[in-house]
């Protein structure tokens, strides 16, 4: 069964001009498959069940914004943004606030040219004040580059707590959160509630291939420290098939054993966009059913495949997510309801969906409100009959642990039915709103569509 | 299995059962949500079993855990 050609909407690779796409069905695999007048036809798996695609939904109706920035000129993608054919409000605005990156990876998003002057705060304070225009209320992430490069980023945290943003994280390798200290304790008392750290396996042949030398013991440094400052950390792993994909299940194990202070486990797997080597350039996609499979099987049935839901902020297509009560006789218990493929969701409104997760994010992915002393993992209770109410509220708010991934999408797979769900929008330099991955799609060639 | 009456308060049992005019005693309950069973010690009618959740109660625990198993 394939879809007819002509209705969804993707860009050329090579060009970066819109060109229509449809779904070509094999088995459980689903291909994107599109055809450039001038550069030819692309096909990229973009599906791999179980979970079947067509049972994947939660479709929403969509927000209307309020506010934005840019009207509809020459149509979706290159009006961002956000215009008003966008069909969900911020929950993560992510700012770039370093151009330079002391790592220099070979496979990131994220620019590190380190050309040009840093943002000066004065800019940053006006990027702060755009997304209070457009309503507020979202979640911040500080990015870059590496956003700890720079010595005022707890007076940039301290900013944006100062104009009303309640969650603010940080976007970071760890290095230096690792060996400074006082840098991480200026950054708490500044208001940081998380580190969003990049962590791609247990072992360093991985980071060696990815990250271009060994950092596990810095990796783990960082935890540490995070841990005595009291930060709730999401461990974010860039999953590449054939180099750290194995290491699923080690990353989650590793999580359990760091709760509370491990918060989350937030999976990416590789995108073609900013820096990637060649080689892996016609590397079989790695697609999220195949990632939950993984985090079934690697973890041997504690964080099962049925557990998982689609988003109720972004599109169905792009995240999937669960929570998990943490045991202290090492049992996970599922605590979100999983996806259920017999049954036809009706639609819910897509705003809705977005200040739950704003919520959602801020309670699980900061660390525990109780202060840290009591963090100590509670006495084994029984493992079976009902847990006692007190003592599950107790359990819930120190000892959750969020699973979930989000599948970028690149020049290869874009379907601009899902950017106009986008909920993650970066703030560019002049202000506007630009869902996260047109801001880093970039062409065959490195041609970008938005970032400077 | 412990049990405590965290969750009631001395004015919770002044109440009397709408159905058996009976006063409202102690008693360990189950609560079910979402295919989760809870145990609390709550106020109940030793008669028919009519079990009084306090606005507070609602609003609060039972609340907290609504968001912890809906969450997104």
């Amino acid at each position: 069964m394939n879809s007819e050609p002509g209705e969804d909407i993707s860009l050329c690779p090579v060009c970066l001009e819109r060109i229509p796409f449809h779904r070509e069905f094999e088995g459980l695999e689903v291909y994107q498959v599109k055809q450039c007048p001038e550069h030819g036809s692309f096909r990229t798996l973009i599906w791999q069940g179980p979970p079947e695609f067509d049972t994947w939904r939660r479709p929403k109706i969509p927000a209307q914004l309020a506010y934005t920035e840019t009207p509809v000129q020459r149509g979706c993608p290159f009006d961002c943004g956000l215009c008003p054919e966008h069909r969900q409000r911020t929950c993560s605005a992510v700012m770039d606030v370093a151009h330079s990156c002391d790592l220099g990876c070979p496979i990131c998003y994220a620019g590190a040219s380190g050309q040009g002057p840093e943002p000066s705060l004065e800019l940053i304070e006006s990027w702060y004040q755009a997304l209070l225009l457009s309503g507020g209320g979202c979640n911040i992430q500080l990015s870059g580059g590496e956003p700890t490069i720079r010595d005022d980023l707890p007076d940039i945290v301290a900013m944006g707590r100062e104009l009303g943003f309640d969650f603010i994280q940080i976007n970071t390798h760890g290095l230096r959160l690792a060996r400074d200290r006082a840098y991480g304790r200026a950054l708490v008392d500044a208001g940081l509630a998380s580190v969003f750290l990049q962590f791609d396996a247990v072992e360093d042949t991985a980071y060696r291939k990815l990250r271009g030398r060994p950092l596990l013991k810095e990796k783990l440094a960082a935890l540490e420290a995070c841990a005595a400052l009291g930060l709730g950390v999401v461990l974010v792993p860039t999953l590449v098939r054939g180099i750290n994909l194995d290491q699923v299940g080690p990353i989650l194990s590793l999580a359990q054993e760091h709760s509370p202070f491990v918060r989350a486990v937030h999976f990416q797997p590789m995108s073609r966009f900013g820096r990637y080597p060649a080689s892996l350039e016609n590397e079989k996609r790695l697609t999220l059913p195949e990632l939950m499979r993984a985090i079934d099987q690697q973890s041997e049935g504690r964080f099962p495949l049925a557990s998982f839901r689609p988003p109720g902020c972004e599109n169905s297509l792009c995240s999937f997510q669960g929570n998990f009560l943490l045991h202290p006789d090492g049992r996970v218990q599922a605590l979100s309801q999983g996806h259920d493929p017999a049954c036809c969701p009706a639609p819910e409104p897509a705003e809705q969906g977005a200040l739950r997760t704003i919520a959602r994010v801020s309670r699980n992915w900061a660390a525990p409100a109780s202060p840290p002393e009591l963090w100590a993992a509670p006495e084994p209770g029984s493992c079976s009959g009902p847990i006692p109410l007190d003592e599950f509220i107790t359990l819930a708010r120190q000892r959750t642990l969020s699973v979930s991934a989000m599948a970028f999408q690149d020049a290869w797979n874009l379907d601009l039915e899902r950017v106009r769900d986008c909920c993650i929008h970066q703030v560019a330099p002049d202000g506007r709103r630009v869902p996260f991955c047109l801001y880093n799609l970039t062409s065959a060639s490195g041609q970008r569509l938005y970032r400077p | 299995m412990s049990m405590n009456t965290e969750n009631i308060r001395p004015g919770d049992l002044e109440w009397t059962c709408c159905n058996c005019g009976r006063k409202l005693e102690p008693a360990p309950v189950v609560v079910e949500y979402l295919g989760n069973e809870f145990t609390a010690e709550l106020p109940r009618c030793p008669s028919c079993g009519l079990v009084m959740i306090t606005e507070e109660l609602a609003l609060g625990k039972m609340a907290e855990v609504e968001h912890i198993l809906e969450d997104k």
